[in-house]
């Protein structure tokens, strides 16, 4: 019953992923910082490997890829990019692009999804607004139909992707009330393309994973045609849920290998460097922090992948909508929060170096200290995991 | 144009390590696809783009040689041999070179063999010269490009010490190929990787190839290594951190001394 | 084995219409081997035209050299050279057969040892003989071991060497030894090699890498092409050649036969200063046998200090005008 290897051609994907990343992200991985972007030859080289949106089916030009698989390229680009920036770009446009191909029209999806597998455009997601992050029911923004399209008005704020998608094209799934009176079960889900008249956008300055924009952008009577659609109308609510999931699964395995990394570089100090006359590595009191988080990161990338199979389950037929939101609530819990504490162990053992610009460490740190809140907060979480335990009778909020 | 080019699987040298009885600690070492061999099937894969065809990709080795070979598939091979058996554990480049001329006869008419020049972890460089002897066709070593492939003759770039070579050969033949000093090799795709798994792969023992058995292995092999040991290290001079131009008068006489310079 | 195989054979080689000097080293080492095995030593030279070239060989220490001259050997091609070498080796027998580790004997003397079903032993970085026994040393998986191969049963034993891995001792004219002419003999043979073009690309009038005594060499630590303008000065005030890492020469800073290390070329200096290089186990391999070391890099912990007979931790950029200044005021006095 319990087989933990990978298939043959998922460790190739591995393979060839890591070798990718650790060749040509790692090395300008902390340079992003600086530019605000991802090199342009980066994504060119990551569209030809196949690497962008690769859940998407491959009519659409993606790789037909499932959860699983998807969290193993998320790994390897996590491990490469200590900014975040890429595994954000990449986790995102997966997640989304897999919600798109399931649930978008075909007209849709011919249109937009094999730019963004290319590598031309960006796709997003844009629930958040300024007064409405968790509480996705508390979202302001209209859609109403209008003859044969759709008239969408209001704000998004702390959206990620929003410079990519304004400048290279493409734009964001987006959610907004079509009937306010209805609540969740009055919420419709569509695509937005961010070059549309009447979109103004906004950028705020982020703690980390400096190499993709987050912002925000005003809609104001923006017009869009009925087949951008995702999903049917008034069932925005739900499906949104699906993508965050999606999500929240891939952030999980993306700390989980991010912290592994920054405790291999942390073991090669502590075997490297001296005090009072011996390696770092022979104090046993940081022996035991070595240990103690390298099992706490393995358990959590465990937990991840067993996360995304349940996933991967449910699309089979044999996982429930509840089995699969509460394993990913358990795997993303905890994700930010056990891979931050292994990244400032290893940011302690370099000391004054740790705590500089120069060391990976610290930007690992600021980029894992977003998926605390990111994709659905850690208290969000708890929440989930309460309710499938208690039953929905006993959600606290209600 | 029928192409096969000839793979091997080495330990990543760059994480190699040995211990002091010359043991290879085999720990953290990675098995990789030798990259002379890599650059060998991205030169036939672009030829057959120019030229159709097909390209094959064979191998002697152990069963998780496998993952190599697989990438080659993935990169876009078509059709995969792997000769794999017991009798041929202890091969030298002799043996080896005999065993893979006859798998070669077996598997075919090739008008083009192609094999990296050498591999990253013997580094004989002899695999290629001696299959062609073996096979009774013409070859050309340290090939860094093929230039052209016209009327059954192949135009090579073959680089020599002080500069290169144009020849031109006729097929079949084999070229060792040697990679540009600025050869980057290319990963395999996601959907390269997907695509191999439905590509042949045909697996073949020992009695598979006719020939002549007391050829292959270690009874096959006229070489034998009497023992391995880690090089001799030279020892730690003298490093001087700090009053460079100080360090450099004493360098400098140091090395009048010795007579180095004059 | 069989006993009628005797004496040493060296292959030398004829390059740009001269011996190349790797063909002196072999038969300096081979005298040495021939000299404890109490047996002879020959060369064979393959060309057109070789003439009094021939000697050569003999002042170096060789007892015979026979020649194949023939047009057809001009210019050199793999498959005439491996098949005529083939025959003329099988003819004479020798026990053993030293083969320069030159592109072009990389090339052809594969085939050789294929065509006479015996073994080969790539590289060699020492042979010598241990209980009457020819052991070939040799370093594998990129300089990380070394082995000691041995071809028990099968002769001739057939070893290839990389330029420069031996040295040659002073020539003596008046030595003296045999020329035999012998005439090339083919089964049959049908050339499908053709050479359509040779091209050199080592600049000319700078001093070839592999012949100088002294070599300023340099890595990533340069930082530019420019920057081997400074190595290049300290080089021609030193009478020496300027070389490189391998980073140097993928960054373009260098041409590529300027490359010292196990995919470049082995040197064996008296004097080598590595400049900016870290000292991966690969440029290593290629320099070690340099006599004296000097090595300046930033990295106190870069491995080629662990190799270098003298080694400054700073900047290059400024180390290396101090040299150049110290050695014009000394070459002043």
């Amino acid at each position: 019953m319990l087989d933990f290897t990978f298939t043959e051609e998922q460790e190739m994907i591995r393979e060839s992923v890591r070798d990718f990343a650790q060749k040509k992200i790692a090395p300008i991985a902390l340079e992003m910082e600086k530019t605000k972007q991802i090199p342009e030859e980066i994504i060119k080289g990551m569209a030809e490997l196949g690497l962008i949106a690769p859940t998407v089916s491959p009519e659409y030009g993606g790789q037909g890829f499932d959860a699983v698989t998807a969290g193993i390229i998320a790994e390897e680009l996590a491990k490469a990019d200590v900014t975040g920036s890429i595994p954000v770009f990449y986790l995102v446009q997966a997640s989304w692009g897999h919600i798109f191909d399931k649930y978008g029209t075909e007209e849709a999806k011919k249109e937009i999804l094999p730019n963004v597998t290319k590598g031309k455009w960006f796709l997003g997601i844009a629930t958040t607004e300024s007064d409405a992050g968790s509480d996705v029911v508390g979202t302001r923004t209209t859609i109403r139909k209008e003859g044969d399209h759709y008239v969408v008005n209001g704000e998004k704020m702390y959206i990620s992707g929003v410079r990519e998608a304004y400048t290279r094209g493409g734009g964001h799934i987006t959610i907004a009330k079509q009937n306010p009176e209805l609540g969740a079960k009055g919420m419709t889900l569509f695509y937005l393309p961010l070059q549309s008249k009447g979109i103004i956008p906004t950028y705020v300055d982020d703690l980390g994973r400096e190499g993709i924009s987050t912002g925000g952008f005003t809609i104001d009577n923006v017009v869009i045609p009925k087949h951008y659609i995702i999903g049917e109308e008034n069932r925005g609510f739900y499906i949104v849920h699906e993508g965050y999931e999606y999500a929240r699964g891939l952030i999980s395995v993306i700390c989980a290998g991010a912290g592994l990394q920054s405790l291999e570089r942390g073991k090669k100090y502590l075997k490297e460097r001296k005090a009072f006359g011996q390696p770092l590595a022979k104090f046993e009191a940081l022996q035991f922090r070595l240990a103690e988080h390298y099992t706490k990161l393995s358990f959590l990338r465990l937990g991840a992948y067993w996360a995304l199979w349940t996933y991967d389950q449910e699309a089979k037929g044999k996982a429930t909508r509840f089995e699969v939101s509460k394993a990913i609530a358990m795997a993303k819990m905890f994700a930010s929060e056990w891979s931050n504490a292994a990244i400032d162990e290893v940011m302690q053992w370099q000391g004054a170096f740790g705590y500089t610009r120069e060391c990976p460490d610290q930007a690992a740190w600021r980029a894992i200290r977003s998926f605390a809140w990111a994709e659905g907060s850690k208290e969000i979480m708890r929440v989930i995991v309460s309710r499938e335990l208690l039953g929905k009778e006993y959600i606290s909020y209600k | 144009m029928n192409i096969l080019v000839l793979v091997k699987q080495v330990p990543d040298t760059s994480d190699v390590k040995f211990d002091e009885r010359g043991v290879m600690i085999r720990e953290g070492v990675q098995s990789i696809l030798n990259v002379f061999d890599q650059f060998a099937v991205e030169e036939a894969l672009r030829l057959k783009q120019k030229y159709g065809g097909e390209v094959s990709v064979m191998t002697l080795a152990p069963e998780q040689a496998k993952t190599a070979v697989q990438k080659c598939l993935a990169l876009g091979a078509d059709k995969a041999y792997h000769i794999s058996d017991r009798a041929f554990g202890g091969s030298d480049t002799l043996a080896t070179s005999y065993a893979l001329s006859l798998a070669i006869k077996k598997a075919g008419n090739f008008d083009l063999i192609m094999a990296g020049n050498q591999a990253t972890d013997g580094d004989t460089g002899h695999i290629g010269p001696q299959v062609a002897e073996w096979l009774g066709i013409p070859h050309v070593s340290y090939v860094e490009q093929v230039v052209s492939i016209d009327n059954g003759k192949a135009l090579v770039k073959s680089i020599l010490e002080d500069g290169y070579r144009m020849v031109e050969v006729e097929l079949p033949a084999l070229l060792a190929c040697l990679p540009p000093t600025n050869f980057e090799y290319t990963n395999p795709s996601m959907s390269g990787i997907i695509k191999a798994k439905s590509k042949p792969y045909i697996w073949w023992k020992a009695d598979d190839i006719d020939g002549d058995k007391s050829k292959f292995g270690l009874n096959g092999s006229p070489t034998r290594v009497l023992k391995m040991y880690p090089p001799p290290k030279r020892s730690r001079g003298t490093v001087f951190t700090e009053n460079y131009q100080d360090a450099v008068k004493k360098i400098v006489e140091a090395l009048m001394e010795k007579k180095v310079i004059e | 084995m069989s006993d009628e195989y005797k004496g040493i054979l060296v292959v030398g080689e004829i390059y740009d219409g001269k011996i190349r000097p790797v063909t002196f080293q072999l038969v300096t080492k081979a005298r040495e081997l021939a000299d404890t095995l109490n047996t002879n030593l020959s060369v064979v030279l393959l060309g057109h035209n070789i003439g009094e070239m021939a000697k050569e060989p003999i002042y170096y220490g060789a007892d015979k050299v026979y020649i194949m001259d023939d047009k057809i050997f001009e210019p050199y091609v793999a498959e005439v050279y491996s098949r005529a070498l083939s025959k003329f080796i099988n003819n004479l027998k020798p026990e053993i057969v030293l083969i320069p580790a030159t592109h072009t004997g990389r090339e052809y003397g594969p085939r050789i040892a294929a065509a006479l079903q015996t073994g080969m032993t790539a590289d060699c970085t020492d042979l010598v003989i241990k209980n009457g026994r020819f052991v070939q040393v040799r370093p594998a998986y990129g300089g990380n071991i070394m082995g000691e191969i041995i071809t028990p049963n099968h002769r001739p034993q057939i070893s290839t060497v990389r330029p420069n891995v031996f040295k040659t001792k002073e020539p003596d004219k008046n030595r003296t030894g045999e020329i035999i002419q012998v005439k090339p003999e083919f089964d049959s043979i049908k050339i499908r090699t053709l050479i359509k073009e040779i091209v050199k690309t080592t600049v000319t009038g700078a001093k070839k890498l592999d012949e100088a005594k002294i070599i300023v060499s340099g890595g990533r630590g340069v930082g530019s092409k420019e920057g081997f303008e400074k190595l290049k000065e300290l080089a021609d005030l030193l009478g020496g050649a300027v070389g490189a890492s391998r980073v140097a020469v993928d960054l373009g800073w260098m041409p590529k036969s300027a490359q010292v290390g196990q995919s470049g070329i082995t040197v064996q200096p008296d004097l080598y200063i590595a400049c900016g290089i870290s000292g991966t186990i690969q440029h290593i391999v290629g320099m070690k046998d340099s006599k004296v070391i000097v090595a300046i890099n930033k990295d106190p912990n870069a491995p080629i200090f662990n190799i270098a007979d003298y080694g400054i931790v700073g900047d290059l950029h400024e180390i290396i005008p101090m040299f150049i200044e110290e050695i014009k005021r000394i070459k002043k006095k």
